[in-house]
């Protein structure tokens, strides 16, 4: 239990304090967003944030900050963040392809020879509920790759474990984020002027340049 | 703090809510496409009550996989962690379970119709209930003994295991947590047994410390229920091998660790394990994040021996052990020796494995079995988690710039160390703020089960930093910043330095009051 605590304690540290980062770097970038910007900047800084937890280590990890580069606006962004080089480029897409060819190759073979062998040894209804249960697996591994990033090429046994990453990462993301919503939330309840609500952000980066240096 | 807990606690069901209605393809767009209407309807804590669970009844009667079940389980979770008044959410959470369960069992109860009709084949095949009866004992193994790698001399013989007379049936009954037939069970029952005790191997090998690995075993063994129902879900010859999967199970429990000592051991083992399990299974799901952590190195591990690992019987054993290139694979009995199915076999349970520890990780899975309604769950769970994150950054996006004194409140690892520096505050920032103080108070309450302590580092360096947040509020707003400025080095520092040290203030009370 200690030891949980410490890793996901420290994990959340980390991804806090390269999440202020990230917004403080979109703020210097643009003044004056919307709120809608605002939510966008907030979300990128915290995607890359975690992303970069882990070290592009993780396929997932890899694709986000790829696909958040690809836009050309955000590329200049990360890059400013990533000052330290922690992107690395994507598998080449070719590789990927030849890869996926081959095992889709190989799992036809399988499942034509698997149906024979089945419809050997089992009666006409249990081939066909197990061709249902897999059709049903099937499906849900595609949504299931849809949603994790970089997903789409990997096979199951390695989906499985992005998969587990992903939603470690995920629950960090929502956790700090919760905090802090809640952390703001209790403050404006606690009948705090709006005097300030003009610099938004500048609020933020107060509170979050004394964690940093705090932490440094 | 009980508007705390109540927003604490309306926020995660608008949440779900607003989750539900985005699986449902529901057309209260109001709530679904506007985000930030959602900050409005907190606000305004009858009305978001009554909304919610105006919405949230028809939702779970719908049809939707048990997600519920494994958010409400989440919700619960973070209440716990972000609020100190859990009535109000959880009481209104928990009638939600019995009907997410219900669909779960109803959902199980569709399988059997499809199955029957295979069955009645296979149990006239005598050598079945042998070998059914035969992974019982496998699946009573004491899984401690087959960690334990020096046992790895003993030999499995499928002719001198002994046989459980009890077979799988009284087993399964001991269990007694399943409701599926118990003839599915046995034809389950040895896929399951032979995956889970798969399973705790591989992890085995990347794990250090035999506490975890206790753990993981112990924790793996009655979700052989669960995997019971794996071959429903899982591909192809499933059941083809049931029957052969008898004398094929040795070869995994060989693949891996000194597992032979498993055959040797009865039914009341498997009990026992099973009563153990309950008290453990529970600090295994806790520990969630170190499963995450020790599976990567499991993997890792695993994938580097396996082709090592699997030559380390002799080959004695008898008729049916093959040598097959590198992998010495004891086929199952009637099985043709052929490398693509037995590399199936070792991908399957590979995923079996995994599958596992995503059952830790995803709240409400400890009950699901099956691979389609465990992959159901699972893209439910990241589905929410990243709407959860969507909304998150909404909401801060409208926070307002008010946080600054926060840092400690955040910071402070301990309910010990909050109340003294929210002392601290309140006792300085009376004059200027008010309101202020309360507001720090309830921050700090709030998010007091916080994150990593930074008191340590913080006296040395808070000083500088405070220049430069004066700096900063002289920017946005008027002269009363100077008095504030003040206001905050002092506090701070008070907050740092006086960590242990109980101001007694008549704040104190006035604090606890507003928790």
């Amino acid at each position: 239990m200690k030891a949980r605590t410490g890793y996901s304690t420290s994990l959340k540290q980390e991804f806090l304090k390269k999440w202020i980062k990230g917004i403080r770097i979109y703020s210097n970038f643009k003044k004056d967003m919307n709120i809608l910007e605002r939510k966008k900047a907030i979300k990128l800084s915290a995607d890359l944030a975690i992303a970069s937890t882990r070290n592009a280590s993780t396929r997932w990890s890899r694709t986000l900050t790829a696909n958040i580069s690809k836009n050309e606006t955000n590329k200049l962004f990360v890059e400013q963040i990533f000052s330290d080089s922690e992107v690395i480029k994507k598998e080449a897409p070719s590789r990927l392809m030849a890869r996926s060819n081959r095992i889709a190759s190989k799992k036809i073979w399988r499942r034509s020879h698997i149906t024979q062998i089945k419809a050997r040894k089992m009666g006409p209804y249990a081939v066909k509920a197990s061709s249902i249960a897999k059709k049903l697996v099937k499906n849900r591994t595609k949504v299931l790759k849809s949603l994790v990033p970089g997903g789409e090429n990997m096979d199951g046994i390695s989906l499985i474990k992005e998969t587990l990453d992903y939603i470690v990462s995920l629950r960090v993301q929502v956790d700090v984020m919760r905090r802090l919503a809640s952390a703001a939330e209790n403050s404006t309840r606690l009948g705090l002027s709006s005097k300030c609500s003009v610099h938004w952000l500048q609020g933020i980066f107060t509170v979050l340049d004394h964690w940093c240096a705090m932490v440094h | 703090m009980d508007m705390a807990g109540e927003d604490a606690s309306i926020e995660p069901k608008i949440m779900s809510s607003q989750w539900q209605l985005n699986i449902n393809n529901l057309t209260n767009t109001s709530i679904v496409i506007n985000p930030t209407s959602n900050s409005n309807v907190e606000s305004s804590a009858c009305s978001s009550n009554s909304m919610a669970d105006s919405i949230c009844p028809p939702i779970w009667n719908q049809p939707v996989s048990g997600q519920s079940l494994g958010y409400c389980d989440m919700i619960v979770e973070n209440n716990t962690s972000t609020s100190n008044t859990l009535g109000n959410g959880t009481s209104s959470i928990i009638p939600v379970r019995p009907n997410a369960i219900l669909r779960e069992s109803t959902f199980l109860r569709d399988f059997p119709v499809i199955l029957p009709s295979s069955l009645p084949h296979l149990p006239a095949d005598s050598g079945f209930i042998e070998r059914a009866a035969r992974f019982s004992c496998f699946g009573g193994g004491n899984f401690v003994d087959m960690m334990n790698p020096f046992r790895m001399s003993e030999s499995l013989n499928p002719y001198t295991r002994d046989l459980a007379s009890e077979g799988p049936l009284e087993v399964l009954a001991g269990k007694g947590s399943k409701s599926l037939p118990v003839m599915q069970t046995q034809t389950h029952e040895m896929n399951a047994i032979e995956r889970s005790m798969e399973v705790p191997l591989p992890v085995e090998q990347g794990t250090e410390g035999s506490s975890i690995k206790n753990d993981k075993m112990i924790e793996h063994f009655p979700s052989s229920h669960d995997e019971a129902i794996f071959g429903i879900g899982l591909s192809a010859h499933e059941f083809a091998e049931a029957e052969f999967s008898g004398s094929g199970i040795q070869g995994e429990l060989e693949d891996d660790a000194g597992e032979s000592s498993a055959k040797e051991l009865g039914s009341k083992k498997r009990k026992r394990t099973g009563q153990s399990n309950n008290g453990s299974r529970q600090a295994a799901n806790e520990t969630a994040m170190d499963h995450a952590e020790i599976q990567q190195q499991g993997y890792q591990n695993r994938a580097s021996s396996k082709p090592c690992g699997k030559h380390d019987k002799p080959g004695s054993q008898g008729s049916d052990l093959p040598k097959e290139e590198y992998i010495h694979v004891r086929a199952r009995r009637g099985q043709a020796i052929n490398s693509h199915s037995l590399a199936e076999r070792v991908r399957r349970e590979k995923i079996s494995e995994r599958m596992k520890f995503l059952q830790d990780l995803v709240p409400g899975c400890s009950k699901v079995t099956g691979k389609a309604v465990m992959l159901d769950e699972i893209i439910n769970y990241v589905q929410s988690l990243q709407r959860q994150v969507e909304f998150l950054s909404m909401k801060l996006s409208t926070v307002n710039p008010r946080l600054d004194f926060n840092i400690e409140g955040l910071l402070a690892k301990e309910p010990r160390a909050g109340p003294p520096s929210s002392l601290a505050f309140s006792s300085c920032v009376t004059m200027p703020y008010p309101p202020l103080h309360q507001s720090q108070t309830g921050i700090i309450q709030a998010v007091l089960p916080g994150l990593g302590s930074f008191s340590g580092p913080l006296q040395g360096s808070v000083n500088p930093q405070l220049t430069t947040v004066g700096g900063r509020f002289k920017e946005s707003t008027s002269q009363v910043h100077c008095a504030w400025e003040d206001e905050l080095c002092n506090i701070i520092q008070m907050g740092f330095t006086s960590n242990d040290h109980l101001n007694g203030q008549n704040f104190g009370g006035h604090l606890k009051s507003e928790l």
